[in-house]
Parts: C-alpha cells; sequence; structure tokens
C-alpha cells in the first residue's frame, strides 16, 4: 500500500565504508570523503529533507549495525530524519538503532536471508520505519536484482513485491550499474515497478536537474536520494530545491546566525 | 601498536592516512589514481572551461575587483596570481592571513609578489592575545599549534567576499584531492564550509572550541567563524580551485616562478623539498614534528608521495629519504617558546601527551621508540636523490636573522 506523503523529498546520503564516508560509483570503485559526522552535520545545515546513512561494509563483514556511529550523530542533535542502513540483522539490533536516534532503518541484505524478521521488525516498530533497498539493474528489459555481498544479480521473481507492500514503508531503488555516475540513472528501471503499490525512493545517478524534477513529477515516486553530487559545491541541497520551487518540495533555506552583511 | 596496516604499491601512503584513503583491488590508492588524471585529461579543453568560469565575474566597469585570491609568502602563491593576472586577465583583490610565524624569507616573497604582480591586498591581523590563547588551547586539547592559522587562512577570504561583494574565490590547488585523491579533477569541487571544518580544522569550527575550552571566549574566536549561508547565498560566494583546470605540478610550478619572478628558495632540516611553506617557521619544523607524533608519519611523506607520483624518485628512493629525515629534530623551537611564553621542558611535556601509542613506545622517562608508518612500509635502501632536485636560494632566515616577522598589531 503506497504511503501518500504530502511533500517529495531531497535525501542526502552518505555511504559509509571502513568508518568513513565515501564516494561510491558502481558498487565497485570509492574515493574518501571524510568523517561521517561531519558529512551529516553538513547536509542537516543545508536543509536535506531526510538523512540516508549506508554503512556498505556492516553486513558483509557481519560487524552489526554501526552503533558508535550513531551515538556521535546523536550528540550532534539533528533537525533532520535520520534513516540508518547497514550490518541490521536482528530485531534486536534494528531496535537499537532506533533507540540511538535513527527515525527509520533500511535493510538490504536482510531481503535476501530473513524476510521473517523484516516482518517482525515492521510489527514492532511500524511499517512507516522500514525501508527495503533493492539495487537493481534494467537488462534487456528484465529488471535484475543485485545481492551485493556475492556480488550476485538475479531477475526478480513474479509476486516477489506484494511481501513487501505490508512490511515496508518505501522501497529504495538504486540503479548499481550507474551510482556515481553523472546523470547515469536509467529511468527503464523505473518503468519496471510502475505497478507496485510502494512508495519509491531512487538512488544512483541522480545529479542532472531536469531529469530529477522528471522522475519526482511521478507519482509512485516519494523521493530522490543523491550522494556523491552533493559534495562537490557549497549549497547543494539548497541549489538542487531552488530548481524545484513551486513544486511539492520543501523549499530551501539558508541559516543565519552571525551575518556580515546585517552587521552595519 | 598498529598491525596490518595496508600501503600503496606506488607512493608511499597508507591506509592511515588522516584524510581517508582507499586502496584498490590492485592495492593502488585513491591518490594515485586521481594522479593518473594528470596524463589522461586534455588540459587545453579544461583551461577553456575555466576561462569561461570566471567569464561572468568580470567586472564591467572596472570599479570593482573581479576575484579575491588568497595568498603568503609561499606555497604556489606566485603561480596562482601569474595564471589569474597574466593569463586569464583578472583583476585580484588579494588577501593575507598573518600567521605569526613569518619568516623573513616569506615576507620578502610576500613584498616580491606583491610588486611583481602589482596587485591591492588586505592583511587580517587578529590580535596577539587571543591567537596566543586559541593556539595554547589547541596544542594542549588536540596538538595543534596550526588551528588558529588554517582557521585565518581559510575563512578571511570568505570573509572578505563577503564584506566586499566579489563573490568567487580562485584557491591553487584541492588538498584532499592532490593528496588522497578525494575528487576526480573532472568533479569540479568548490571550496566549501563543510572540507574546511572535517579536515582543515579537524572537526572543530570556531564556536566549537567554545565548548572545548574554558579558557577562550566569544572575543577570541569571532574573527574566525564562517560566514552564514544566508550572507554566502545573497552574495552567491563560490570558491573554485585552479588545479581543477591546470594540470597541477608544485615543484616545476616553482620553478617557472623562480626563473620569471625571482620566487626565493630555503632548506629546511626534516624534509627535501625547498619550495613549499618557507614563509614559516613552524610548518616545516614544530607542526611537522607534531605530525609525526600524531599521525606516524610527517610532510616528508607527503613529499615523496608527490614526486613518485610525477615519476621524479622511485618509492625506494622515496622511503629512503623519508627515513632519512623524519626524526630530525626541529629548529625553532626557541622561538615559538618565547613566542607563547613556555619553556622547552613544558612544550616537551605537551607535546608528548599527543603521540599516538600506536606509533610510539615509551621505553622509560626520556626515550621514545618510533613504530611509525616507514618502520612498516616495506621498500628497498636506495641511492639517494640528485641535490638538484629541489635548488635553494636563500635561507629562511634570509639577511635578517632568526626572529619570527610580524607586522600590523603583532608584537
Amino acid at each position: 500500500m503506497r504511503l501518500v506523503l504530502l511533500k517529495k523529498r531531497i535525501i542526502g546520503t552518505v555511504i559509509i565504508k571502513n568508518g568513513w564516508a565515501v564516494q561510491s560509483f558502481g558498487y565497485n570503485r570509492y574515493l574518501p570523503l571524510g568523517k561521517p559526522e561531519c558529512v551529516v552535520e553538513n547536509l542537516d545545515r543545508w536543509g536535506a529533507d531526510e538523512i540516508l546513512i549506508l554503512s556498505i561494509d556492516r553486513s558483509s563483514n557481519r560487524l552489526g549495525p554501526d552503533f558508535s556511529l550513531l551515538e556521535k550523530l546523536a550528540s550532534l542533535q539533528l533537525e533532520t530524519p535520520l534513516i540508518y542502513g547497514g550490518g541490521i540483522s536482528t530485531i534486536e539490533e534494528g531496535v537499537k538503532v532506533i533507540g540511538l536516534g535513527a527515525d527509520r532503518i533500511c535493510v538490504d541484505s536482510l531481503l535476501h536471508d530473513n524476510f521473517n524478521i523484516v516482518r517482525k521488525l515492521s510489527e514492532r516498530l511500524g511499517r512507516q520505519a522500514i525501508i527495503g533497498v533493492m539495487p537493481v539493474m534494467a537488462n534487456n528489459g528484465i529488471i535484475k536484482w543485485l545481492n551485493y555481498r556475492n556480488k550476485s544479480s538475479l531477475p526478480l521473481k513474479d509476486g516477489m513485491l506484494d511481501n513487501y507492500t505490508k512490511t515496508v514503508s518505501e522501497l529504495l531503488l538504486i540503479d548499481f550499474l550507474n551510482e556515481g555516475s553523472k546523470d547515469g540513472f536509467n529511468n527503464k528501471i523505473l518503468e519496471d515497478f510502475i505497478d507496485v503499490d510502494l512508495s519509491l525512493i531512487l538512488f544512483g545517478g541522480l545529479s542532472d536537474g531536469p531529469k530529477i524534477k522528471k522522475l519526482l513529477a511521478n507519482k509512485m515516486v516519494s523521493a530522490i536520494a543523491i550522494g556523491n553530487f552533493l559534495n562537490y559545491k557549497e549549497h547543494s541541497i539548497q541549489n538542487f530545491k531552488r530548481e524545484y520551487s513551486r513544486s511539492n518540495i520543501r523549499d530551501s533555506y539558508y541559516k543565519e546566525r552571525y551575518s556580515l552583511l546585517n552587521d552595519k | 601498536m598498529i598491525n596490518n596496516i595496508n600501503f600503496c604499491k606506488r607512493c608511499l601512503y597508507s591506509e592511515a592516512h588522516p584524510l581517508g584513503l582507499i586502496l584498490d583491488s590492485e592495492g593502488i590508492c585513491s591518490g594515485c589514481r586521481i594522479h593518473e588524471e594528470k596524463d589522461k585529461l586534455d588540459w587545453s579543453e579544461r583551461w577553456d572551461k575555466l576561462e569561461k568560469l570566471v567569464e561572468p565575474y568580470r567586472s564591467i566597469s572596472g570599479e570593482q575587483y573581479d576575484c579575491i585570491v588568497p595568498v603568503s609568502g609561499a606555497q604556489d602563491s606566485h603561480f596562482i596570481l601569474h595564471l589569474i593576472k597574466n593569463k586569464l586577465k583578472l583583476n585580484p583583490l588579494l588577501v593575507t592571513y598573518n600567521k605569526y610565524f613569518n619568516t623573513p624569507l616569506g615576507i620578502k616573497n610576500l613584498v616580491n609578489l606583491r610588486i611583481k604582480f602589482d596587485c591591492d591586498i588586505l592583511y587580517q591581523n587578529i590580535n596577539p592575545k587571543s591567537v596566543r590563547k586559541i593556539t595554547k588551547s589547541t596544542l594542549h586539547q588536540f596538538g595543534s599549534i596550526y588551528w588558529p592559522i588554517l582557521a585565518g587562512q581559510t575563512v578571511f577570504p570568505v570573509q572578505t567576499a563577503v564584506r566586499y561583494k566579489v563573490p568567487l574565490i580562485i584557491w591553487g590547488a584541492h588538498q584532499g584531492l592532490e593528496q588522497v585523491g578525494m575528487f576526480s579533477h573532472e568533479h569540479e569541487v568548490e571550496m566549501t564550509r563543510r572540507y574546511r571544518k572535517d579536515h582543515d580544522l579537524m572537526g572543530y569550527e570556531a564556536d566549537d572550541l567554545l565548548s572545548v575550552f574554558n579558557t577562550l571566549s566569544e572575543e577570541d574566536i569571532w574573527q574566525y567563524r564562517y560566514p552564514d549561508d544566508k550572507d554566502l547565498n545573497e552574495i552567491g560566494v563560490r570558491g573554485i580551485y585552479l588545479g581543477n583546470y591546470v594540470r597541477w605540478d608544485p615543484k616545476a610550478q616553482h620553478e617557472l616562478m623562480i626563473d620569471e619572478y625571482d620566487y626565493k628558495t630555503a632548506s629546511f632540516r626534516r624534509t627535501f623539498d625547498k619550495y613549499d611553506f618557507v614563509d614559516c617557521f613552524n610548518y616545516m619544523d614544530l607542526h611537522d614534528l607534531l605530525k609525526l607524533y600524531k599521525q606516524g608519519y610527517s610532510k616528508v611523506t607527503d613529499h615523496a608521495s608527490r614526486e613518485i607520483r610525477f615519476g621524479r624518485i622511485t618509492r625506494d628512493q622515496g622511503l629512503t629519504l623519508v627515513k632519512n629525515y623524519e626524526q630530525k629534530p626541529p629548529e625553532y623551537l626557541d622561538l615559538f617558546q618565547k613566542w607563547l611564553g613556555i619553556n622547552q621542558k613544558e612544550l616537551q611535556f605537551i607535546i608528548n601527551q599527543h603521540r599516538n601509542l600506536s606509533f610510539w613506545k615509551h621505553q622509560y622517562p626520556d626515550k621514545w621508540v618510533f613504530n611509525g608508518l616507514s618502520s612498516m612500509n616495506q621498500g628497498q635502501k636506495a641511492e639517494g636523490v640528485s641535490k638538484d632536485l629541489f635548488l635553494e636560494s636563500s635561507t629562511l632566515e634570509d639577511k635578517i636573522g632568526k626572529k619570527y616577522i610580524v607586522f600590523g598589531k603583532g608584537v
């Protein structure tokens, strides 16, 4: 069942590998960015509608969620809702992530490994707190779903997503082949999810204003997640938002405390 | 002790680099991979992009500056102005932050720069009392004597852009891109407050200091505050990096400036590079020693890695240079002690607190054993590099002597 949200969102995404915020390209190449807490704090100051943390090596290295990072983020007193994903494999871990300050959690490996735990997390925390993550590619008219841990991609099974509609609130669709590529997002991915009764968050190669605007115009798209491209210029979130003023996106704003211009 | 630190197979950096560094499946680091772009990109095309980028910022009336350019008496400033004045034909307002640890040679270079390029310049002199208070505090807490300098150098140009309503700031190279490959040149990364806080300021902006130190007050830190987002947006301030549009090679650039503008160089005790940082008594001295204490490597590793990437020395030669230089004692501690008002024992006690026990073993009261990154890095002892690799034309003290050259409010 699709959640009806009044405003569409621009989600600032922070990919974390080995404790560092990184730029990620196609799920196989990475460049360092800095300390995750600095990147997150910055997205909060810029007025992102939501911040998505993806700790990409926690599940594959069986490290569990990055609780120490969540504790650091809690101390920042963020104003922006936080989504955390990475290493959650049990109900207790999911609950603890929320307890440490995340507003929602997202799950990827668990969708492959044990959907029953996802269902129980949904019962415990509420469906609104659960986002399903699906790295996908469009290949000759077929959508393939990546299991990033063993790097295998398999076609989606018929009816598989029906289970999700009662369990997760949104699906985060990642174009993993084009992740980090300028204007790389493959629109064909969206075409294959058009009948899914879930709100969609799109991520992977979304850098181009007109393309983002067009994608956001789809009624099933609730949000666009942007990662690498937010790190190249000052006020990137505000710049994206400014392009959509008067549309159904929260307006951009600029913090002011010690103005040099008004200090006359 | 840290075990299993992975090193780049090409340069001397490891995954322990404080800016973050990523090794790929071939064992080559992100910095070396991005460096490869220097020989792949069409730099003529990229220069054209730069020319188009700066065009809207030219003052039509000629009564306003076209851009703000941060400068010092060292580190690429001559080359930056050469590009801006001579190649781009822009009219810049120069800004410089008085770091107080100025060498006579650095002041000479700065004077030379102003005269040869015929530019207006603004100096920022923060009152010395506050600078000393902050330096003392950050030395104790962070093991850093450079916080005020890095904060001042990175904020004064931005404040000036807002106050003078000159939106374009032009910097030289982006340190994160050059060292660890944080960005591709094609990302055309620009100045951000996030990068400044994260990397230049070790995660602490001016206001953060107030919550860390009860020794500091509002009147000490306000000059280091980054302008508000609203102000930046209203003026349209942006800071671009020339290194995204020019094949950045500090050694070649300095040598061009030596030939064309009489840029002066000097040797250092703790590195083989003779061109960078000749404006400061402390950067390659106490500041560099603190880097070795905290990070397990020092600036000579940065210099060697850069020269390896440009193919001017081999990896083994680089590692040999690092081992030759990094344990050399600093030369100018007495100047700093006098400036800060502490004695040698007090200073040594403070800086010992910042030795990273992953890299240092305390054997007995006055004996520390180094187990830093160069001792873990694999390589063969190599022949030395040519003495002519870097050329010196003067000394830090020039003809003036061993003392900080202060101006403005400095005492």
